[in-house]
C-alpha cells in the first residue's frame, strides 16, 4: 500500500491546517479550530505551541512577516494543502463506503 | 520562605505548589531551592511545561500565546528549561495541555536534556580510562596511589604525619573518575525515569479512548 505516510492526520493537525488556509497568529488559530470543529476541538497553548513547532518542521505551515513582534504569524504551504487534500479523499471514501454499508 | 525540594513527576510539583498557594505562599522562583513570599490565599492554578528557546523571539512568541490563552507566565527564562504558569481567565481550561500526547512530550523534552548532560562525561571516562587513571591495580592496591618515597618504611608519626598529609591527594588521584562515573549514571536514571512517567501518560491517552 503506497500511502502517504502522514495519513491519516490527527484532528488537531487537520484542523490547525484548516485553520491556516488564512495567516493567523497562535491565539488565532486557537479560537479558530474551535469555531470550525464546532467547539469539539479545544486546544490548549502547551499542545498548540508544539503541534506549530511540528508542522514547521514538516513544512507543511510556514511562518509570515508581522508587524506584531510577540505574536508570529503562520500560513499554510503548498505541502500542506496537498496533505490536506490527501486526507479529505480518505475521508470521503470512508463516508461513501460507511453510507453503503451501514444502512444495509 | 524558602523550600528545598526535588521534583521528577511535575504533577506531583503542580500539585504542591497548589496547595502552596492555598495556605498563602505565592510562588516567586525556583534554582533548587522554592522561593515563596507571603500573600493572601489563594485557590492558583499553576503548571509547568518543559521547553527551551534558541531565538528570544521564539520565547517571547511563547510566552504571549500563553498569556493570550489565559495564562500568565510566572516563573522561568529563555534558558531555564522548566516553564511555570498561572492561570488568570477563569474561561480557560485547567491545563495547558490538551492531549495526553503533548502532556507526555514535555517528559520526553525532560529525558533528552538529562541525556544529552551525560553525552560529554562519556568520552572523560574514556579518556581516564585509557590514560591509566582507572586501574585495576589502584582500586585492588590502593597503595600505589602514594607516591611519597619510602612512606611505607617510615614509622609512629614520621608515617602517620605523611600518610595524613598525602592521603587526600591519593584519593583525588585514584578516585576521582568515580565522580564522573557518578554523574553519567545518575543521568541515565533521571533519563530512564522520565521517561517512564512519558510512557506512563501516552499510556492513559489510550485509557481515554
Amino acid at each position: 500500500m503506497n500511502r502517504d505516510k502522514n495519513l491519516p492526520l490527527t484532528e488537531t493537525t487537520y484542523y490547525i491546517l484548516l485553520a491556516l488556509l488564512e495567516p493567523a497568529h497562535g491565539y488565532m488559530i486557537m479560537q479558530k479550530v474551535e469555531e470550525l470543529s464546532n467547539n469539539q476541538v479545544r486546544l490548549a497553548a502547551g499542545t498548540l505551541y508544539g503541534a506549530i513547532e511540528n508542522l514547521m518542521k514538516l513544512k507543511f505551515i510556514m511562518p509570515l512577516e508581522s508587524e506584531d513582534k510577540r505574536r508570529k504569524v503562520y500560513k499554510i504551504t503548498e505541502k500542506g494543502k496537498d496533505v490536506l487534500r490527501l486526507d479529505l479523499e480518505r475521508m470521503q471514501h470512508m463516508i461513501e463506503i460507511t453510507k453503503e454499508n451501514l444502512n444495509k | 520562605m524558602n523550600v528545598f525540594k526535588c521534583f521528577i513527576d511535575y504533577s506531583k510539583e503542580e500539585k504542591w505548589l497548589n496547595e502552596m498557594a492555598k495556605k498563602g505562599y505565592k510562588f516567586t522562583n525556583v534554582d533548587f531551592v522554592y522561593y515563596f513570599r507571603k500573600a493572601e490565599p489563594e485557590d492558583a492554578i499553576i503548571r509547568i511545561d518543559y521547553r527551551t528557546f534558541k531565538k528570544r523571539e521564539d520565547y517571547i512568541n511563547y510566552c504571549t500565546l500563553f498569556e493570550d490563552s489565559g495564562w500568565k507566565h510566572i516563573v522561568g527564562t529563555q534558558w531555564s528549561g522548566t516553564q511555570y504558569f498561572k492561570k488568570i481567565n477563569d474561561d480557560t481550561e485547567d491545563d495547558i495541555f490538551s492531549d495526553s500526547a503533548s502532556k507526555a512530550g514535555k517528559y520526553k523534552r525532560v529525558s533528552n536534556m538529562w541525556l544529552s548532560m551525560s553525552v560529554p562525561f562519556i568520552p572523560l571516562l574514556i579518556s581516564n580510562f585509557y590514560n591509566g587513571t582507572i586501574d585495576i591495580n589502584k582500586i585492588l592496591n590502593p597503595k600505589l596511589l602514594y607516591f611519597t618515597p619510602g612512606l611505607w618504611e617510615k614509622t609512629g608519626t614520621n608515617f602517620w604525619f605523611a600518610f595524613l598529609f598525602e592521603t587526600p591527594f591519593a584519593l583525588l588521584r585514584g578516585y576521582s573518575w568515580v565522580i564522573l562515573l557518578l554523574v553519567v549514571i545518575l543521568y541515565v536514571i533521571f533519563a530512564l525515569k522520565v521517561k517512564i512517567i512519558y510512557r506512563q501518560v501516552k499510556r492513559e491517552e489510550r485509557a481515554e479512548v
